[in-house]
């Protein structure tokens, strides 16, 4: 069941950073764990981010807190996965 | 004011999103309204005062000044019925209608929060907790190059959409929560590029023709 969980989780953040940042399908199915994404994802910036973890918090029904946003959790794709993987299947 | 479609033919007018969601989704809407000129439906787009292209300061506006704009010129143009989106369901309330459409509403305090999260990444604030008491209580906030008037984030933490006359709401398959019908889409509002969704505006466009149809019959 985490397992299922985990896929959804993935699949709605792809979805996020596709819908949000205007990415293909193809480009967001191409992301893996170490794919990086605050500083090196030239569409994330920080007015982005905004977008990207409030339409992350609708559709996964969370709320983020602020001061939980930091660098280090948006560094990568996988680093974002865990962050929200925690928060939504808690 | 834009005018869309039909001379004659009941007319809808637009209440569109606030701040920067109104230019996000601007391109949008009129895609929208020049849609329902198919179904023989007028479309109106006002803008509020502060907003687009109005002469009043950004930092004059307020949220009942935007409510009673809005009602006037609902009035102004005999409309049945408000096309609103995201948070101009906080200003189609007073408006003389008999039928309230919204994409995506929200609340104010969703609003003023989704205000606060853009005021802090465009200055690269520290990274603090969010609090709405101590953010509306701010006198000189500026979200975006835009100065707000004093009380606008007040009056705005507490507005809900009204239900003062029937409301249909739409939202977007990916969102969870209650609507009347859900459809697939892009949300453009968060997009960091204006774009238009063209099956969703023709989706949305059919989904509003009807209702208007409905209520006004």
């Amino acid at each position: 069941m985490i397992e299922e969980g985990a896929g959804q989780v993935d699949g709605t953040i792809r979805a996020v950073l596709r819908d949000v940042l205007g990415l293909t399908q193809d480009r967001v199915n191409a992301f893996d764990e170490s794919t990086p994404l605050f500083g090196l994802l030239p569409e994330l910036d920080s007015m982005a981010v905004a977008g990207v973890l409030t339409e992350l918090e609708d559709r996964l029904g969370i709320t983020i807190e602020d001061d939980e946003v930091d660098g280090e959790m948006l560094e990568t794709f996988g680093k974002l996965a865990h962050f929200l993987r925690k928060k939504a299947l808690l | 004011m834009l005018r869309f479609g039909p001379q004659d033919g009941p007319v809808v007018i637009a209440a569109p999103a606030l701040f920067e969601e109104a230019n996000r989704t601007r391109a949008f809407l009129v895609r929208i309204l020049r849609l329902l000129g198919v179904h023989g439906i007028a479309g109106a787009l006002p803008d509020l005062p502060g907003q687009g292209e109005s002469l009043l300061p950004t930092h004059q506006a307020t949220l009942a000044g935007w409510r009673d704009a809005f009602a006037t010129a609902a009035r102004h143009v005999s409309a049945v019925a408000t096309v609103s989106i995201r948070g101009g369901a906080l200003v189609d309330g007073p408006a003389p209608v008999s039928a309230l459409w919204r994409l995506s509403p929200i609340t104010g305090a969703e609003q003023v929060k989704e205000l606060w999260r853009i005021r802090q990444a465009a200055h690269d604030r520290p990274k603090l907790r969010y609090d709405p008491a101590r953010f509306i209580a701010e006198l000189d906030v500026e979200v975006a190059g835009n100065r707000l008037a004093p009380g606008l984030l007040a009056a705005m933490n507490i507005a809900e959409p009204s239900s003062d006359a029937p409301v249909r709401t739409v939202r977007l398959d990916t969102n969870p929560r209650p609507a009347d019908l859900k459809l697939p889409g892009r949300p453009l509002w968060r997009a960091s590029e204006p774009d238009v969704d063209e099956p969703l505006a023709q989706a949305l466009a059919d989904d509003i023709a009807a209702w208007v149809h409905a209520c006004v019959a």
